[in-house]
Formats: structure tokens, C-alpha cells, sequence
């Protein structure tokens, strides 16, 4: 208990002690989490825009006006039992009118139109939902080969080279993306790791005296573990009360940006916060303490 | 109390800088190495408070053989040999106060004993009304004092003073050595390494004289030959 209270005590006049050190060192810990959390929040707008573009891609199946409930639903199920079909949504003759009537609300001409022609012009529909997007060939290879009378046009002719398309871009982001987070993670660890060597690199002295008068490694060991989680538990907190309003004034713009599509990223920064924070923080303190345990070693040889 | 058996050190250069030492220290002696810069006093030094290990010989502190020291006994021996040296080796960020403390806190100290001790050691050496200033705030004469408080905070029986007068003005440096007396009528042995020849020859101690690694004399009642 004694030890620990030591280990404590010195650590914390070691920081208010050497305060500019400490601020510089937890500067440089802010600017890696930042860039890192600015990344995730780069790649979550990403994502959200590659699904937006996803989402307005239909594989439809349009049918005859006059099939009957029984011969859809046969067709449904067989569609559904298909490999990597996910889901298959039957919209009715009705149910397209509702939503077409809802669309057009406020054009009164086009339903004026519908009025005259007196009767429901659309046909029933099955809008399918691949398991995997990158997998849409494959679904769309097992509709061209159903062969049933009540399949009045296939809606996906066309679809197919932008979803390769789709599919390129989304795939050169992501290969990217990782590519980017990794090299940026990487430069991050090299800064932190050399930050705290720097500052372990001044009290090399200290280190020196604290062998001589007959200090264990421990001791010499853990007051600098003990500042590096401060330092890491002040940088997780500065960076979250700099992130989140960050991530509130940018939200609306999103919104507008994306207009129609759910995409909230302070929603998702507050649903992971502590995945999000949390990991940071130990992969932080892990560095602060790898880095802290090697300049000990380098500088207690005496 | 201390003995070195034929002790033999060769650095990294190949140069042999302790050759075939013999020394026996008797508890409670006052012994003066002295020796030219290169004669090998420091690395007596070194080899007794385990920072070098000797390439030949042994070497002895009171029953314990620290010839072959492992790294994680060397704290240990540290506890048990006070050491002061010519730059002092305080904490600037320290109190002249927790400087002394800090000695007992790493060996882990009792609170009541570190409030007994670290007042009195700081009266032996006069500082005990300066004891809330930082090194940089008092002068040398002080910070060496200080180091010795430090020192002498484990109660050792070994006292190792390397050249701790080197940085000090006449007064302060005849300070130094009065408190190093002092200390030694008190029963701790006390070992000083220096080149200060008026201060040996004032002395009247045991002198042990050194040159290119090799004792060439060793006194009872000696002078700085050299």
C-alpha cells in the first residue's frame, strides 16, 4: 500500500513538476487521436454514402396484371429459396398505388391523370434484397434463369455494370481506406512511442540517481506507467470534449448533404463511445508503457 | 569491513585500468585513494557499489561476496554503501528535503521512520532550515552536503566518496571533509577517492596511492606522494 502510495505521489509531482513536458507530451497524444478519430468519422461517411448509392439500386421483378396471389407467392417463395437471396418484398398492385399516391401528393396534375384513367395501371412487383451486396450477380444470374409466364419485364439489365461498377468503388475504398488508417495508425504509434522516450530522455538523470540510492527497477518503472495512463487518460478526455461538439456542429451538414438517408455520425460516436474511447485509450496507455519500459531499460544500466 | 583480493578491470578498450588490486578496509577506517586522472580510483568506486564487475580477483563488502552481484541484488548493496560524488547527482525537481527522503521512500521506508531520521541527518549536516529549497537555490558546498544527508539516510556502514570536493571553492570543500570526519567518528568507514593534496596531507589518515591502474603505496599514516 505504501509502495503504491509512493509510486503515485512521485508520478503526480513528476507531471506537475515537469508541466511543460507534460502538456507537450499530451499535445502530441491529442493530435494522434484526433487524426484517428477524424479517419473513423472519414471512413463512416464513406460507408454511409457507398450504402446511400447501394439502396437506390432495385433488383424488381415486374408481374403480369393479371397474376393471381397463389402464382405470386409460389414465384416468391421460389425466388426466396434462391442462394443468396436475403429477402424478397412483394408489392402488390395496391400497395404500389398507395406508395405512388404518397410520392406524387403534392402534384396534383399527375394525380389528376390517375383519376381519368379510372382504373390501377401498375403492376404487382417482388423487389429483391441480396444477402451480400458484392453477391447481386449471382441473384440476378438466378433470375434470368426462372422462366415463369406471370414475369411481365426484369428490371436489372441495366443495373448490372453500374453495380460492377459500384462494387469497384466500394472495394478501392475500402483497400484504401485501410491502407490510409494503417499507415496513419502507424505514424501515430512512431510519434507517441518517441514522445515518451523524449520525455523518459530527460529524466535520465533522475533515473540514474534513482539507481544509485538503491531504487528497484519496479520502483524507478512504475511512477513513469502511472504518468503515462494520466497522460493517456487526460489526452482520451481532452479529445472527447473536442470531438463530440466537433461531431455536433457537422451533423447538420450531413444531414443536408445526404438528404433521405439515416446517416447520424454523432448517433454512432455515442452508441461505441466505449469501444471507440475506450480501445484508444489502452492502445495509448499499452504505447506510453511499451515506450516508458524500454528508455527505463536504456537508462537504468548504471 | 571491505576486500578486494587481486582485483583485475579491463574496459572495452582492452586498456587494463585496475590491474591486481589488493585492499583491505577495516571498519570504521578513514581511507584516502588518491591517484592522477586514468589511475583507476573511480573504477574502484564502480566495482564497489556493483555498477562494474571485476574481470579477476574478489571483492568482499562485510560478509557479502559482491564479485559476481546479480542485477537485482545491486539495489540492495546501494542501501547498504552510501555514495556521494563530485556532481552530486541531486534532483533538481526535488527539495533538498525529499532529495534526503527519496532514498528511504525507494527502499521502501516506514513513514515514522523517514520523519525520524531525514530531520537528523539534515541538522548533522546543517541544513535543516534550508531543507524546503530546491538544488539550484543553494550552493555547491550545500548540495554536496545534502548528497551526504541522502547518504547517509540508510544508516551505512560504508561511506564512498568520489572526488566530492572536485566542484567545491577551499571553504566549502574544508566543510565537506570536516562533516566526512565527523561521520567517520560516528563509526561508518569512510573511503575518499581524490587528487586534492592539500586536503590528503591535512588529513593524517590511511592514504592508499594509485597510478596506471596498480597501488603503489599504501600508508597508515600517509601523504599525497604524486
Amino acid at each position: 500500500m505504501l509502495f503504491l502510495f509512493r509510486i503515485i505521489k512521485f508520478s503526480f509531482q513528476d507531471i506537475a513538476r515537469n508541466i511543460w513536458l507534460t502538456i507537450a507530451t499530451v499535445m502530441i497524444l491529442l493530435l494522434a487521436l484526433f487524426s484517428i478519430n477524424t479517419l473513423i468519422a472519414v471512413r463512416l461517411i464513406s460507408d454511409n454514402a457507398v450504402s446511400a448509392v447501394k439502396e437506390k439500386i432495385d433488383i424488381s421483378l415486374y408481374l403480369s396484371a393479371e397474376a393471381t396471389e397463389s402464382q405470386i407467392m409460389d414465384l416468391k417463395t421460389q425466388i426466396t429459396n434462391l442462394d443468396n437471396v436475403a429477402n424478397v418484398n412483394y408489392i402488390s398492385k395496391q400497395s404500389a398505388m398507395d406508395s405512388f399516391r404518397v410520392k406524387y401528393e403534392n402534384n396534383p396534375e399527375v394525380l389528376a391523370a390517375l383519376s381519368e384513367l379510372g382504373r390501377n395501371p401498375l403492376s404487382p412487383s417482388l423487389i429483391i434484397i441480396p444477402k451480400n451486396f458484392d453477391q447481386s450477380d449471382l441473384v440476378i444470374n438466378g433470375l434470368k434463369a426462372i422462366n415463369n409466364p406471370i414475369i411481365e419485364s426484369r428490371d436489372f439489365s441495366d443495373n448490372t455494370s453500374i453495380l460492377t461498377k459500384i462494387n469497384n468503388i466500394t472495394k478501392r475504398i475500402n483497400e484504401l481506406g485501410l491502407f490510409v488508417i494503417s499507415v496513419f495508425i502507424l505514424i501515430s504509434l512512431l510519434v507517441v512511442y518517441n514522445a515518451i522516450r523524449v520525455a523518459i530522455y530527460t529524466h535520465r538523470q533522475e533515473i540514474e540517481i534513482m539507481r544509485l540510492v538503491g531504487a528497484s527497477n519496479y520502483f524507478i518503472y512504475l511512477p513513469y506507467l502511472c504518468s503515462a495512463i494520466v497522460y493517456s487518460l487526460l489526452s482520451t478526455l481532452v479529445i472527447i470534449s473536442i470531438f463530440y461538439p466537433l461531431l455536433t456542429l457537422i451533423q447538420p451538414y450531413l444531414e443536408v448533404f445526404f438528404m433521405g438517408y439515416s446517416i447520424n455520425i454523432l448517433s454512432y460516436f455515442v452508441d461505441n463511445f466505449v469501444l471507440i474511447f475506450g480501445s484508444q485509450f489502452l492502445i495509448v496507455v499499452f504505447i506510453n508503457a511499451l515506450a516508458s519500459l524500454f528508455a527505463v531499460r536504456k537508462y537504468s544500466k548504471i | 569491513m571491505i576486500n578486494l583480493e587481486n582485483v583485475s578491470k579491463t574496459y572495452r578498450s582492452k586498456v587494463k585500468v585496475v590491474k591486481n588490486v589488493n585492499i583491505i578496509v577495516k571498519p570504521g577506517e578513514f581511507v584516502s585513494i588518491v591517484g592522477q586522472s586514468g589511475a583507476g580510483k573511480t573504477t574502484i568506486v564502480r566495482l564497489l557499489i556493483g555498477e562494474e564487475k571485476a574481470d579477476e580477483g574478489k571483492i568482499m563488502v562485510g560478509d557479502w561476496d559482491i564479485t559476481n552481484i546479480r542485477k537485482k541484488e545491486v539495489p540492495y548493496l546501494r542501501r547498504q554503501i552510501g555514495v556521494i560524488f563530485q556532481d552530486f547527482k541531486l534532483l533538481p525537481k526535488k527539495t533538498l528535503e525529499e532529495n534526503t527522503s527519496f532514498a528511504l521512500e525507494v527502499s521502501g521506508g516506514k513513514l515514522s521512520k523517514i520523519k525520524k531520521i531525514v530531520p537528523s541527518v539534515l541538522k548533522i549536516v546543517g541544513l535543516y532550515e534550508e531543507r524546503k529549497r530546491y538544488p539550484h537555490e543553494v550552493s555547491g558546498g550545500e548540495q554536496q552536503r545534502t548528497a551526504i544527508a541522502r547518504a547517509l539516510v540508510h544508516q551505512p556502514k560504508i561511506l564512498l566518496a568520489d572526488e566530492p570536493t572536485g566542484n567545491l571553492d577551499a571553504i566549502n570543500a574544508n566543510d565537506i571533509i570536516n562533516l566526512l570526519l565527523r561521520i567517520n567518528k560516528f563509526g561508518t568507514t569512510v573511503i575518499l577517492v581524490t587528487h586534492n593534496k592539500e586536503i590528503v596531507n591535512r588529513l593524517n589518515k590511511r592514504v592508499i596511492t594509485m597510478d596506471h591502474g596498480q597501488i603503489i603505496n599504501d600508508q597508515e599514516h600517509g601523504k599525497y606522494l604524486l
